[in-house]
């Protein structure tokens, strides 16, 4: 008997769980390697996705853990009734191959993704409730099929266009809905001390994100995009009040770098602004070649980043109500996303962002199979020739078999816009 | 030193500033009379002469009165007159804009002092839709045009003398200012003829659903004011302009969230540079509630004077603030 243990087949859980982690050890290890002058800080960070990913510790197991399919179920009122948010959207490439059996071919990989980590049913931190705002008709869908997994899953009415007053109306009512069932699965009401509470949590939160931000806007930047992806998608399962400390001790160090002149990039290192599908852990692909090709992210527009952090919530009287309407406000209409029908609020905003960190060039990724951002595309490269900032659009996927295609052109662009800088000069 | 200036009003509670000005504004214009302090017959707001204690008159009350002069006479050299009070409110409409209404008028702050009340009691303020807001605008204007069309029919001699100051008769600002002073006599109706008992009943009414309205709406009135409608046809000529950098603008509507007077476009415009709109009262509510940088700014003489920052979001949202925060 003694030789089984020994002798232990591998399960398909445990082979999941080894291919996941060899995905996530390659990416923290050349993080952490590749390139100079690290951040100490970082430290928490790598280490926490070490621990969630490769060593699939549980973080929240004494909570009650509310799974979200996008950013649009707000964490301030999960928070506020003692649930923790843990957005599911996923970058594994092992997942997505299991989901591929169970979506179509050219569906999106973060949907495959996700849909396939729902079918292992193999989590670390598994969600007892999900929440699904009906966003891209692929999500949407989703949500169905991972129901029929045995998930408790709940649709989030989400309206597809944002400038009507309708659209407005329309939210408001369903983020008031989603409050309603989520406080009837938790038993416990949802109260005026406890919201603003966590608006003023989240709030904090999202100012020390904006403080990273202001060092990434000078000309020496003291940290890497690809840092900072890591930070803002540890806001996705990580430990709220831990992250907020990292964060804080992060600053100080970036306050010192930033006083000793210590550049994360070259000194004639292009500096990007990153949009379109979002890069997901470990699906960091784009930004690590866009890195390693001697260029710097100083900024991105992208939901598992910026656009998870910028919007923070106003109230005018501080009632429950008050509350949830500005929050519901927040969540649809400043949102990005290119589900809605027009989206000029996007091209603005890349070009807000191009020009407030003095970016060179913008990089467009789209998944592919990510309709919606593909459809976008052409519009938003016209907009950029119009105004006269360059911008590569990539298609990826989640596979590694790409990697040499991807960073020829890549590289391509990067020394294009060197050319441009030193012409400039 | 200019930078640290502009960070303490950009940083500052705009709720108290308001607060203290509105309450020293309320004294000064409704018992001015007491310290026998006067300031003309051409205000811009709704200091109402029928309180006997009022420091100044409001304009629309000079206005109709100036107007009714027989026909022959507009024409002749009193037209003068009427142009001389008209500069003299611009003149003084100049000086702060709309401001005027978020600051100064006495009948907005009791508005917001009513507002303050029902807030203490926990009972949360309701709003109009789209539809009932396009429509409710426009009764300011309908009112302008009975400020202005009734006296000049009376001075062609169609109307009658009973039509005398139409307006202040339906007025709620006419049966309440002298209420401040002890004088309950404003609340009649006056049944010395037809026309007079409809007007001031509509004020008797007008004045009750004035203290129902501002009790669950906030700033009830000023959507019907026309001092509001005449503000905005010279807001031009203000030295203050309120500004809007659209590219700055990710229209998350927390602006909109608080706006007494639930303008849209303030979230919603991201093209006008000039966002005052007709019903604005620039009290300066969406400014603070801004959180991107100088998106929303008050320009005095085009030199930015208090703008919207994340710092001040955050102060005033009681968000705490981070210790080693860097100053630009």
């Amino acid at each position: 008997m003694s030789n089984n243990n020994q002798h232990k087949i591998e399960s398909p859980k445990d082979r999941q769980n080894r291919h996941k982690a060899m995905e996530a050890i390659k990416l923290l290890n050349s993080i952490k390697e590749d390139f100079k002058s690290p951040v100490k800080s970082m430290d928490y960070f790598y280490d926490l996705f070490e621990r969630v990913y490769c060593k699939n510790e549980a973080l929240h197991s004494e909570n009650v853990k509310v799974g979200t399919m996008c950013i649009q179920i707000p964490s301030e009122i999960i928070y506020a009734l003692d649930g923790v948010p843990i957005r599911l959207c996923n970058g594994f490439y092992t997942d997505d191959e299991i989901g591929s059996d169970l979506l179509p071919q050219k569906a999106c990989p973060l949907v495959k993704a996700t849909v396939g980590h729902f079918a292992s049913g193999n989590f670390s931190d598994k969600p007892d409730i999900v929440f699904s705002p009906t966003t891209c008709d692929q999500k949407t869908k989703s949500g169905a099929i991972i129901q029929t997994f045995g998930y408790d899953v709940i649709d989030v009415d989400f309206p597809r266009t944002k400038e009507s007053e309708e659209s407005r109306e329309y939210f408001r009512k369903s983020i008031k809905e989603f409050t309603t069932k989520l406080s009837k699965f938790q038993n416990k009401k949802l109260s005026r001390k406890n919201l603003k509470a966590s608006i003023s949590k989240i709030g904090y939160a999202q100012s020390l994100y904006h403080e990273l931000s202001k060092y990434r806007e000078n000309t020496i930047v003291p940290i890497l995009g690809i840092d900072v992806f890591l930070i803002t998608n540890a806001f996705f399962f990580d430990k709220i009040d831990n992250w907020i400390e990292a964060m804080e001790s992060l600053l100080v160090e970036l306050d010192n770098r930033n006083k000793e002149k210590i550049n994360a990039a070259g000194k004639l290192s292009p500096r990007i602004v990153y949009t379109g599908s979002p890069p997901i852990f470990p699906n960091y692909k784009i930004p690590h070649i866009i890195e390693q090709s001697d260029a710097i992210i100083v900024a991105d527009e992208t939901c598992s980043s910026n656009r998870m952090f910028n919007d923070m919530v106003a109230v005018d009287e501080w009632l429950v109500n008050d509350m949830l309407d500005s929050i519901a406000d927040k969540y649809l209409k400043a949102c990005t996303c290119p589900i809605f029908t027009k989206n000029d609020d996007r091209i603005r905003r890349i070009i807000h962002l191009a020009k407030q960190y003095k970016a060179d060039g913008v990089i467009y990724q789209a998944f592919a199979g990510c309709t919606v951002y593909e459809m976008e595309q052409r519009s938003v490269l016209e907009a950029m020739e119009k105004a006269g900032i360059p911008i590569l659009y990539i298609e990826s996927d989640y596979s590694p078999s790409q990697h040499g295609q991807l960073s020829t052109r890549i590289e391509a662009f990067i020394e294009s816009l060197k050319t441009r800088r030193r012409n400039k000069k | 030193m200019l930078n640290k200036i502009k960070k303490f009003i950009n940083n500052g509670d705009l709720r108290k500033v308001r607060f203290w000005i509105q309450l020293v504004t309320f004294i000064l214009f409704v018992y001015g009379g007491y310290f026998a302090i006067s300031f003309g017959s051409s205000f811009p707001i709704f200091t109402c002469p029928f309180n006997d204690e009022s420091s100044a008159i409001c304009y629309l009350i000079s206005l109709q009165h100036q107007l009714a002069m027989p026909t022959q006479v507009i024409f002749s050299m009193a037209s003068l007159g009427i142009l001389i009070g008209l500069i003299t409110f611009i003149a003084w409409f100049a000086v702060l804009n709309k401001a005027w209404c978020g600051y100064m008028c006495p009948f907005g702050t009791l508005q917001d002092w009513i507002t303050a009340l029902r807030k203490r009691m926990g009972i949360r303020f309701s709003t109009y839709t789209q539809n009932e807001f396009e429509n409710l605008s426009k009764i300011k204007y309908i009112f302008l045009a009975i400020i202005l069309l009734v006296p000049l029919f009376m001075g062609l001699g169609v109307l009658d003398r009973e039509w005398t100051h139409a307006f202040c008769q339906m007025c709620p600002a006419r049966i309440i200012s002298p209420m401040f002073v002890g004088d309950f006599s404003q609340w009649t109706i006056d049944f010395s003829s037809i026309t007079v008992m409809i007007l001031t009943g509509i004020g008797v009414a007008f004045t009750g659903l004035f203290f129902v309205g501002s009790f669950v709406k906030k700033r009830f009135f000023c959507f019907f004011c026309p001092m509001s409608g005449l503000h905005y046809i010279f807001s031009k000529f203000s030295i203050i302009r309120f500004t809007k950098e659209g590219d700055k603008c990710t229209r998350c509507g927390d602006c909109y969230a608080v706006c007494d007077m639930q303008i849209k476009d303030i979230a919603d415009d991201v093209i006008s540079k000039n966002i005052l709109r007709d019903d604005c009262i620039l009290c300066l509510k969406c400014v603070a509630a801004c959180p991107e940088d100088d998106a929303l700014h008050i320009d005095i003489f085009n030199i930015k004077t208090f703008s919207s920052t994340k710092e001040g979001f955050n102060k005033r949202m009681g968000i705490q603030k981070f210790k080693g925060s860097i100053d630009e």
